[in-house]
């Protein structure tokens, strides 16, 4: 066991800070990993600080959980580094990290109790008898699980499961605690109760994580930042409020913001805003300033919720109500626009005074909301 | 077959067929049981009175039964030791490596269990005979093992395989070195499939008849060729006590397995389900 | 220059990890390999060499002459009349039995497995003397049928092929019904359930639907209990008579009292290949039966 002691000293330091105060807890630079001919990771690169809950986010295939695993050391990068502190760790065995893991099959070990599972990493470093003891106790009473030390997981519920998994890879205080899916095994109700839990120790014991998902509402209730992965590529990796709100690919937009998509053509430029003339109605939509020559093709990126009915032919385009559905506080409209048979223009307007199915609006949204893509040629 | 003959004669004649089928499983094992402590060894059942003579028989002066007793046990437990050896380095290998060729080394393992026993027999007598290794209890425990060891590695195949190679991984995340990985989580989760693959190492090795004929010899008979011997040439009436007692001895043996199983599956079955009872029987099923 | 960093790193440490994984494989794998190379490939090779060697060292084919002809080839023949008899009578009982075990309520079935699972773990050396001791002139089976006062008896039913099967058939029995009990377990019952309520009557059901759902499993069965006879000579040495003679009784005969290894080598080989062809036809059921599966679901 003296092996653990050497590997990762810091951690003996029983209740300490963080080892790494100093340092980025993490960085990333330049990991590729490629499976035959599929590039599973291309050149990821990112450095995460103390005390940030980051998130990648992405479909199945994206790349997320093959690069969080080439963080833990269960696969090997082709290429780049990982550096943990100020230790470079690419090519270390998975226990030399000294990083913690949740996985999304819980894996407690079946053979010990709850406790034995919580103290297990504790005991592989050395720490006392006694020592061992108070921290099982006080980490299972942070996740609400005081009572169940003496059960056996298969004694337990999904969520019970996973809250010991937590404790389990939190009790030695690794410098990033990666998760992999945490809660994707669980119902929809649990997974919002444990969604809120998991952020409130993250905060309050100030937990470095690296967390996977592919669920948007997730990663926006827990991230600091959120690195949207597509095809092995990080497509962006920004906080919450930047992704909704200043999408940098067409893919972005549509993947956090459910974007409607114009397709367009700049008219022309001022200080503040850049114009674009639709194709499809001919009308005119002012965006906030993009650094865009006249003429270019462009993919107009605006969310359902920013989008506002007005009178007819007072906003940039004038359409049929075609649905309109009722969902609480919300009139989800899809609104037919003239001239054209383009999809659906989809609007969230807030209930109450929504349009009706049949009436004619105009629609018309706020500059700062509209996004514009270049559109490449022959794309 | 939810649909068919749900008849009450059905049923009935059902029950009888396979009453009368379990009987004719059943009934030479319970006739050897009684017959042990009749007065008349042979024939005569039910018997007209009883005695433990047999069993005192077994152990008189110049009985060959404790020799080829003892001779067995020693053989059983050689070869056990080898085919754990075998086994859980060989299940290893097919769980939890890349390992090339890895179907040919399948075929190798099933071969013995395959194979008509008299023609592995034959060859290992080929084998022994010119190294005048006839009637060493060491070249008939290396026999036994070409047929215990596959068994050994199917059972720990199984039990590798039912334990979730993740949980390795968890442990490595959190810091155990392979070592105590081994030691603190495979070893106790693998535990009763190696108690189960010692047994059944054990029980094969200990009725192994064919092997044991070809390489014994006169000063060294192991209990089955004692037994065979006892009933082709020299009649001796006391072969119906260790009968019973190797009967005994097998009904205990599984009695342990099914204990364990069960005591490793966590208790989800009955002991008494046909999982449990028909999971005895096939216990690297599995993995075939 | 960062495309041709790229382009030399990769390869290197991926490969390392792999063999890494696979060094371990090969240590690991090594004793199994070795012993079974050893101890198990080795000597029938040598098996097979003997069995082509003249007296003098050159090679020949007159041992197999000899295995194919004359009383060894009726020798032969008798073995693969009784493993046949065996197989039937394993394969009908053993259906009969797997069916009601696979019908009964949960306890008693795991009773009844209980009673085929001990029998198969109990060496078949005892198993019968068990039968000897019940079959005999005075023994259960004959009293009883002499008190329900049934014609004939006593009945010769010891040192002749009745004897011979009736003990072969106990002993391979537990490998039918455990095998014939997992492909029972095996057919989707609703299938049934479906061509009941389109009209099919119980034997219909049985004969169209079940029987061919169940029908590789049934070969293979039959075919295995075909192939574990083969080369078995316990029971038939000690119940059956000389026309019961078994290839297995002859290679021991001939090794062990008349020292002709050349020809027992031979009779060993002529057993293997009776027993690759078997297996070989059970591939093919099972492939067979695996690709019907595939249809069926697609």
């Amino acid at each position: 066991m003296a092996e653990f002691g050497v590997v990762t000293p810091s951690v003996k330091v029983a209740g300490g800070k963080l080892p790494t105060a100093t340092g980025k807890p993490l960085s990333v630079v330049a990991l590729r990993k490629t499976y035959g001919d599929v590039v599973a990771v291309d050149e990821a690169s990112m450095e995460i600080a103390a005390g940030e809950f980051v998130t990648f986010l992405g479909a199945s295939g994206s790349g997320k959980t093959t690069t969080l695993m080439m963080i833990a050391g269960f696969c090997e990068p082709d290429s780049g580094t990982i550096t943990v502190g100020d230790r470079d760790v690419t090519r270390l065995a998975p226990q030399k990290r000294g990083l913690g893991f949740v996985f999304q099959q819980y894996l407690l070990f079946p053979h010990m109790t709850v406790s034995e599972n919580v103290a297990f990493p504790l005991t592989l470093r050395g720490v006392p008898k006694d020592e061992i003891r108070r921290r099982v106790g006080e980490t299972l009473e942070i996740a609400g699980l005081s009572g169940f030390g003496g059960r056996k997981p298969r004694e337990l519920s999904g969520g019970q499961q996973q809250r010991v998994a937590l404790c389990r890879a939190l009790v030695y205080r690794p410098p990033v605690i990666l998760m992999d899916e945490p809660l994707g095994a669980l119902d929809k109700k649990l997974r919002d109760q444990l969604q809120i839990e998991i952020k409130a120790i993250q905060q309050e014991l100030g937990l470095t994580v690296v967390y996977v998902t592919h669920d948007q509402e997730e990663a926006l209730v827990l991230s600091d930042r959120i690195a949207v992965m597509r095809n092995g590529l990080i497509e962006q990796f920004d906080t919450p409020r930047e992704l909704f709100e200043r999408p940098r690919t067409p893919f972005v937009a549509d993947f956090l913001g459910a974007a409607n998509f114009l397709p367009g053509r700049v008219l022309q430029n001022t200080d503040e805003h850049t114009v674009v003339r639709l194709d499809q109605s001919g009308g005119l939509l002012t965006a906030r300033r993009h650094e865009l020559a006249s003429g270019t093709s462009v993919k107009v990126a605006v969310q359902p919720g920013r989008l506002r009915a007005c009178a007819p032919d007072d906003g940039f385009c004038t359409g049929t109500v075609e649905t309109a559905t009722y969902v609480g506080t919300l009139v989800r409209a899809g609104v037919r626009i003239d001239g054209g048979d383009a999809p659906l223009l989809r609007l969230e307007v807030p209930a109450g005074r929504g349009p009706v199915t049949g009436e004619r609006v105009g629609v018309t949204v706020d500059p700062e909301d509209v996004n514009l893509f270049p559109v490449e040629q022959g794309g | 077959m939810m649909e068919l003959r749900r008849t009450l004669t059905g049923r009935i004649a059902l029950t009888a067929i396979a009453t009368v089928i379990l009987l004719f499983l059943a009934l030479p094992i319970v006739v050897i049981l009684v017959t042990s402590f009749s007065n008349n060894a042979f024939a005569a059942f039910p018997p007209d009175s009883w005695t433990l003579g047999w069993y005192k028989a077994l152990f008189a002066d110049g009985s060959k039964w404790p020799a080829a007793l003892s001779l067995s046990a020693f053989v059983a437990a050689l070869s056990t030791v080898f085919s754990l050896i075998i086994g859980v380095t060989a299940a290893t290998a097919l769980t939890r490596s890349e390992l090339p060729l890895r179907s040919a080394v399948y075929a190798l393992v099933l071969g013995p269990l395959l194979i008509p026993q008299i023609v592995t027999a034959l060859g290992l007598f080929l084998l022994f005979e010119p190294a005048s290794m006839l009637g060493s209890p060491i070249a008939i425990a290396l026999g036994h093992t070409v047929l215990a060891s596959p068994i050994a590695v199917l059972i720990l195949v199984a039990t590798l395989r039912g334990i979730d190679e993740r949980l390795e991984d968890a442990a490595a995340s959190m810091g155990a070195g392979r070592l105590t990985i081994a030691r603190r989580i495979t070893f106790p989760l693998a535990a009763p499939g190696m108690i189960a693959a010692a047994i059944f190492s054990f029980i094969t090795s200990f009725d192994e008849f064919y092997i044991s004929q070809f390489l014994s010899s006169v000063d060294t008979v192991t209990l089955p060729v004692q037994i065979y011997n006892s009933l082709t040439f020299d009649i001796d009436p006391s072969v119906t006590a260790i009968s019973a007692i190797l009967i005994a001895f097998a009904i205990l043996a599984l009695a342990l397995v099914a204990l364990v199983r069960w005591l490793g599956s966590g208790r989800q079955d009955s002991l008494l389900s046909v999982e449990n009872t028909a999971g005895i029987a096939a216990p690297g099923g599995e993995a075939v | 220059m960062a495309a041709t960093l790229t382009a030399n790193a990769p390869a290197r440490p991926r490969k390392l990890l792999a063999s890494r994984r696979t060094r371990v494989g090969i240590l690991y794998a090594l004793p199994v390999v070795v012993y079974l190379l050893v101890l198990f490939v080795y000597p029938i090779l040598s098996t097979l060499f003997l069995s082509l060697k003249n007296t003098d060292g050159s090679l020949t084919l007159h041992w197999y002459v000899d295995a194919l002809t004359g009383i060894n080839l009726s020798v032969l023949l008798t073995t693969v009349r009784i493993s046949a008899e065996t197989a039937l009578f394993s394969l009908v009982f053993g259906f009969v039995l797997a069916n009601a075990i696979s019908r009964l309520k949960p306890l008693w079935a795991g009773v009844a497995m209980l009673i085929v699972v001990v029998p198969h773990f109990i060496s078949a050396l005892v198993r019968t003397y068990g039968w000897i001791i019940l079959l005999g002139d005075k023994g259960l089976v004959n009293d009883t049928l002499a008190k329900l006062w049934v014609p004939g008896a006593p009945f010769q039913l010891l040192y002749n092929e009745i004897g011979v099967v009736i003990g072969t058939t106990s002993v391979m029995l537990p490998y039918t019904v455990l095998l014939l009990y997992s492909v029972m377990r095996g057919v989707d019952r609703r299938l049934l359930a479906a061509a009941a309520s389109m009209g099919a009557g119980r034997v219909t059901i049985f004969r169209r639907v079940y029987l061919p759902l169940v029908a590789p499993g049934l070969a293979s069965a039959g075919l295995l209990s075909f192939i574990l006879s083969l080369g078995y000579y316990i029971t038939p040495a000690l119940m059956g008579g000389p026309d019961q003679t078994m290839i297995a009784s002859l290679i021991n005969q001939q090794v062990m009292k008349q020292n002709q290894w050349n020809g027992a080598a031979a009779e060993g080989v002529v057993l293997l290949l009776l027993t690759f062809a078997g297996l070989l036809l059970v591939k093919v059921v099972t492939s067979f039966g695996a690709s019907r599966k595939k249809r069926s679901a697609s």
